[in-house]
């Protein structure tokens, strides 16, 4: 017995001081990042998940930048820009020294290759629109590019920096074909693809040249630690633990719940940002009986209480949401008055309105009971959404059936008129990138699920999107922010915040908002012990 | 031998046939659609309807049974509809890693497991056997999962001894070994009660034959008549035990490895079935039964060398 317990003791300690260096201390040249999911590939046509983005970012660059208030944009790839007067051509005057992780220098033939891919309706990719109405994009020498449009995009330098907007490597793309985004990736970043082990993890390699980063960072050169490994932990406790124990350096997927202990450890930080733009909230499908009536919805915003649902369900660490979007987003109207929590007032609005509540206490009105149908995601996150509301929505007699379904079929049925009301959210880097894809009349029945279909909407839609000037956009933006906002086709609910539980080990560094990922380039990140 | 194993390969291809119509059917119930999974989020009802049709899930399910198998047969387990890579890709990524795991257990939890029962059958009623018989107890009745997270909260995180999220490189490399030990160990602890306990059993029987009374009448000192005479015939029905234990390790290791993050073929079915990814999960089910048979299979070879009657009698 004294051998067994001595052999135990003995593998135990060896095992201990394997893993020692490590866990007390940790690389200074590998920084591990763990996050919930993967994406099923790399290719930035064809992977419009947030996991995809956060690597691509990462891996290659866009023409121009977004700095960290998501409203400033900033060169990139692309020196200086200018704009015809008409606003349908855009010059881009390139970069002359960069190159690729193989080392090839990057032309202005690269540049058109991939936007062209982009928009090329065999790529099929689901973010096409986002590149704008192209009528060519043409290399006019090796360091200019100029991109032409049919009609003016006053959207376009935001949508150029988002991760589907990256240049890439013509040859690259087209030796790897089908396993383009899977077996390689032949970027500009400031990371180069290392090693892909999907729903494992996906290890970077800095790329040493590397010296034309976007000018938002302090760090000018080439990034400052050797490798990043992205690392998949479904578990959100695991995640938690492992940021605890210094076995993750960065993460952002931390659950609510333990953001208060990463804030009372002193081994780490909390890197947070108000620009986060990422917004939760019900819609209504407004031709349907009951919630076609604008009464009845603007009682039901009036009768959720988001800040309760932020306090109960979130910790207090989700801001509740009154407006569609972020009133920090970029063309966001001060004058809109958002609907705040008052359900005696709601109620008297029913009651104005004609809906008398019965004995079950539920209203009805010409024989129809208020009963809304309300379609979601499976998943806590919705099922603990979706029980809050139905339990407020019964203190002014609405009887919410609520019906929610796996990922692959709910946006299926969101596709159809089954229902009258549907839980979403959506990123977006303003006003105008929300509004374009949610309320054009067009984009009924998805993603204009409300079917909301207004002439003046959809007017002022391409008012603000052809406009040529920040204010004329701003100014038609937020006149159908207005419009939606005062007619209730939206509850919203909160506005999910950007924090990041970051090592202390790490220099002080910014989080970044752009399409959810808080590392954007990982430019400043560094050990400083 | 060789009709023995001929025998046991012969019934297990309607084992496996019945694994692949399971599988099959226990996923025509998930409530998830794969032609709109392949369609994509934003694909209108008729181009998921199209992709409904090219894959053939519009024909009935026993036609796609059929296909289905007939692939199969062929190696061909299919694409899988999130990654669009190949199945049997994906699945030789994670086996190496589920086989790891299972070495690294059975390595440490085998020998202590015999060891103990070994312990408290010499020393059968005093302190030392209620033990042993009290952690048998507590490692059979005490879940996997459970296990996994208590080790995670203090060894890994409390403590932090072992990290605990997922491999760290290859079993011979320091991080290998420091990253397998939390997970061996929990799929370890769950292994060891029944492999004392059939042990403490067998060597109880076996300390009560005429041949060991024999062999301490010559003078052999109880070390030597333990190890010689008493272990070695012990060992017929815990070797047996061992393998069907393994076999049940398998789903042991599903648990692990989700808890610990573990690239293996458990955690891939995991979330194979999460993301209703069909093809993979089928092929993770196929794998997981293919290799419990084995296991078995490899067994039923064992207990053949070590008791030559199963040779002679079948």
């Amino acid at each position: 017995m004294k051998h067994l317990t001595s052999i135990a003791a003995g593998a135990l300690l060896g095992l201990t001081a394997l893993a020692g260096p490590a866990l007390a201390q940790g690389s200074n040249t590998s920084l591990t990042i763990v996050r919930e999911v993967d994406s099923d590939r790399y290719d930035p046509h064809r992977s419009t998940a947030r996991a995809a983005s956060e690597v691509i970012f990462m891996m290659a660059d866009t023409l121009v930048s977004l700095d960290h208030d998501m409203s400033t944009i900033k060169p990139g790839l692309a020196t200086s820009w200018t704009m015809s007067p008409d606003g349908k051509t855009y010059t881009f005057k390139l970069r002359n020294d960069v190159s690729f992780c193989d080392g090839k220098k990057l032309t202005a033939q690269d540049v058109v290759y991939s936007m062209k891919r982009w928009i090329d309706p065999a790529t099929r990719s689901p973010v096409r629109w986002r590149a704008g109405k192209v009528d060519d994009i043409v290399a006019v020498d090796d360091t200019t590019v100029e991109y032409k449009l049919t009609a003016p995009f006053s959207e376009l330098l935001y949508q150029l920096t988002q991760s589907f907007a990256v240049i890439m490597d013509k040859a690259n793309v087209e030796a790897l074909g089908a396993d383009f985004g899977v077996k390689g990736f032949n970027g500009t970043g400031p990371y180069c693809w290392g090693d892909w082990k999907p729903r494992n993890e996906f290890r970077l390699k800095k790329h040493a040249a590397y010296k034309w980063g976007p000018p938002i960072y302090e760090n000018k050169g080439a990034a400052q630690i050797e490798e990043i490994v992205w690392k998949i932990v479904p578990e959100e406790n695991t995640r938690l633990a492992a940021v605890m124990t210094g076995q993750s350096q960065v993460t952002q997927y931390v659950p609510y719940s333990g953001l208060s202990q990463i804030r009372a450890n002193k081994n780490l930080k909390l890197v947070d940002s108000k620009e986060a733009f990422w917004t939760y909230f019900v819609g209504f499908k407004i031709d349907k009986e009951g919630v076609n009536d604008p009464a009845v919805r603007k009682a039901m915003v009036m009768a959720v209480d988001q800040k309760a649902i932020a306090d109960n369900l979130y910790f207090g660490e989700v801001e509740p949401a009154y407006s569609y979007i972020s009133s920090e987003a970029l063309d966001w109207n001060k004058a809109v008055m958002p609907i705040k929590t008052n359900v005696e007032e709601a109620n008297k609005i029913l009651d104005a309105a004609g809906w008398v509540k019965g004995a079950d206490g539920f209203r009805a009105k010409d024989g129809k009971k208020l009963s809304p149908v309300a379609y979601g995601f499976t998943g806590s996150t919705w099922q603990k959404l979706m029980e809050a509301i139905q339990g407020d929505l019964r203190k002014i007699g609405v009887d919410l059936r609520v019906q929610l379904f796996d990922a692959t079929i709910a946006w299926g049925k969101m596709a159809t008129q089954e229902f009258d009301m549907f839980g979403m959210s959506f990123p977006y880097i303003s006003a105008g990138d929300a509004l374009n894809l949610y309320f054009p009349s067009a984009n009924a029945p998805t993603p204009n699920r409300m079917n909301w279909k207004d002439a003046e909407t959809d007017a002022l839609l391409t008012k603000g999107m052809t406009a040529l000037n920040d204010a004329d956009r701003a100014a038609a933006y937020g006149e159908v922010l207005k419009k939606v906002h005062e007619a209730a086709v939206w509850l919203p609910l909160y506005h999910e915040p950007m924090k990041i539980a970051a090592s202390a080990r790490l220099a002080p560094f910014k989080a970044h908002n752009i399409y959810g990922c808080g590392l954007y380039k990982g430019l400043d990140l560094k050990f400083v012990r | 031998m060789l009709n023995h194993i001929a025998q046991r390969l012969a019934m297990s291809v309607p084992v496996l046939l019945g694994v692949l119509l399971f599988g099959f059917l226990l996923l025509q119930l998930v409530p998830a659609d794969p032609a709109a999974i392949v369609a994509g989020p934003m694909a209108s009802p008729e181009l998921v309807e199209q992709v409904r049709k090219d894959l053939g899930l519009d024909r009935p399910i026993f036609v796609q049974f059929g296909i289905y198998l007939s692939r199969v047969l062929q190696g061909d387990l299919g694409v899988s509809l999130i990654s669009n890579t190949s199945v049997i890709a994906e699945l030789g990524e994670a086996i190496g890693p589920t086989a790891e795991l299972m070495f690294a257990c059975l390595v440490w939890a085998v020998p202590l497991g015999i060891a103990l029962g070994t312990i408290a059958a010499v020393y059968r009623g005093r302190l030392l056997d209620r033990i042993v018989i009290a952690i048998s107890v507590a490692g059979v009745s005490t879940p996997v999962f459970f296990i996994g997270l208590i080790l995670m909260q203090y060894v890994g995180y409390h403590w932090g001894l072992l990290p605990f999220i997922g491999r760290g490189g290859p079993l011979w490399s320091a991080e290998g070994l420091a990253a397998i030990a939390l997970p061996a160990l929990t799929l370890g602890l769950v292994f060891i009660g029944p492999i004392a306990r059939m042990t403490r059993t067998a060597a109880l029987e076996v300390l009560s034959t005429d041949h060991v009374r024999t062999a301490r009448a010559k003078g052999l000192s109880e070390r030597a008549v333990v190890m010689r005479h008493v272990l070695r015939n012990a060992l017929i029905p815990v070797v047996t035990l061992i393998g069907l234990q393994a076999g049940y390790l398998l789903g042991g290791a599903v648990v692990t490895e989700t808890i610990y993050s573990w690239p293996g073929v458990g955690r891939l079915a995991v979330g194979a079935i999460l993301a209703s990814d069909f093809p993979l999960a089928q092929g993770a089910i196929l794998v997981l039964a293919l290799a419990f048979l084995i296991i078995n299979l490899i067994v039923d070879m064992l207990y053949a060398v070590l008791d030559p009657r199963v040779d002679k009698h079948g």
